[in-house]
């Protein structure tokens, strides 16, 4: 008897088996790139920290050995800006004993857009500044990753004396939105860390 | 032989899908401000055009025809999905550019409308064929369009200064407007233009 591919039979037999077959290929895709994925998510956030630092020709083949000689120490504080043991905090990672690296976290257009903010001893003066992003429009607000938009943030202040002050910078044409996300991040993220910078320099 | 060649070569041109089947336009602006997202969005179009033929013309004759668009998908978003794995796994900065449009892949027209029209009814190699013809035939307009966009929009190829800086001095500015999407959509129409110039039979005749 000839079989009849158009029977409901078939179609769940075929629908079936397709599916697993499909799960299992991309389960075992998953885990055999997952070790590959997590050394490059990892390397990226030693590049970045490294790079608002200020630390020259960083890339993915030096950057657990630079990270390893640099990182003077990384610890977390508490929301009175102490160093705190607790599992919850705000981290922070000291680079050659002078520049403090912090994380930052924002919305964009699309979605979710990150960076760090490198600010010298004084904890007034920007170091410099690293971006990232999930899905903001390459070439729009994708540009926030490139050094040319990057390099601007070295030398600007983001505190006076007392308190922590807005950021300015220049936005990217075309990407209004993804700016705006870029400049609400820092100003959040400068005002989160306003009391631990507070009482720098004289806790180093 | 000849028509194993003619396969890959006619959607170069005359079948091209982007400026004469009109396909794939979306991911046509989206990808085309610089080169070099363009040419891996290329070439990733390329392969999962080119694989998923060839696997839809493997399995065609146990395909049920009622489930043929669903089973279609999934074989496509598969690819798409290993894909975008793999660009993350061995080209992490690649992928961090292109971001969600190695995604939207799965989505593109070209790909569908080839499983629909060729793979279905013909044999995988040709279907394989076809399917790397219409992914260049995309890959070169996405190509011409970029390198318009780049040049005009911020003066640059790949990411490299080329308008030399006394052109600046002089007075040159780089359209601005060169780099949002609606400039891909008229430099893709101005190369339908010169195309259907250069081959009349192409234009459609005013009596249909």
């Amino acid at each position: 008897m000839k079989k009849d591919i158009n029977s409901n039979r078939h179609i769940f037999m075929y629908a079936t088996i397709l599916v697993v077959i499909v799960a299992i290929l991309l389960t075992v895709t998953a885990l055999w790139l997952q070790p590959f994925q997590n050394r490059n998510e990892k390397n990226e956030k030693r590049i970045n920290i490294l790079t608002a630092a200020g630390i020259p020709d960083v890339n993915a083949n030096n950057a657990a050995l630079l990270f390893e000689k640099h990182c003077t120490s990384e610890f977390l504080l508490d929301e009175n800006g102490n160093p705190t043991e607790s599992e919850e905090g705000l981290p922070v990672f000291v680079i050659d004993r002078q520049t403090c690296v912090i994380p930052m976290q924002g919305n964009g257009l699309w979605g979710p857009i990150w960076g760090y903010l490198a600010i010298a001893a004084d904890g007034k003066t920007v170091v410099g500044a690293t971006f990232g992003h999930k899905s903001e429009t390459p070439g729009l607000g994708g540009e926030i990753t490139t050094e040319k938009f990057q390099g601007q943030f070295a030398g600007k202040q983001i505190r006076d004396n007392g308190s922590p002050i807005p950021i300015e910078f220049d936005a990217i044409t075309g990407a209004t939105k993804t700016s705006n996300g870029v400049r609400e991040m820092i100003n959040k993220t400068s005002e989160s860390y306003a009391p631990y910078f507070q009482k720098l320099p004289p806790i180093q | 032989m000849a028509n194993y060649k003619k396969l890959l070569i006619e959607p170069l041109r005359k079948t091209n899908p982007v400026t004469v089947l009109v396909l794939g336009i979306c991911s046509c602006l989206a990808v085309t401000a610089q080169l070099k997202p363009a040419l891996v969005m290329g070439a990733s179009v390329t392969v999962v055009t080119a694989l998923s033929n060839f696997i839809i013309s493997l399995l065609r004759k146990g395909i049920p025809n009622r489930i043929r668009i669903i089973v279609q998908l999934v074989v496509v978003a598969t690819l798409v999905i290993m894909i975008d794995q793999f660009l993350k796994a061995f080209a992490y900065d690649v992928s961090k550019q292109l971001s969600v449009y190695v995604g939207l892949i799965i989505t593109n027209c070209i790909i569908m409308g080839r499983l629909e029209a060729f793979a279905l009814s013909h044999n995988p190699r040709e279907s394989f064929l076809d399917g790397l013809g219409n992914g260049l035939g995309y890959s070169v307009i996405l190509f011409i369009v970029a390198f318009f966009r780049e040049l005009l929009g911020s003066g640059t190829l790949l990411g490299y200064q080329v308008i030399p800086q006394t052109f600046y001095e002089a007075g040159y500015q780089n359209n601005g407007l060169m780099i949002l999407p609606p400039m891909a959509l008229i430099v893709v129409g101005v190369i339908i233009w010169i195309q259907r110039t250069r081959h009349p039979e192409m234009q459609d005749s005013n009596n249909n």
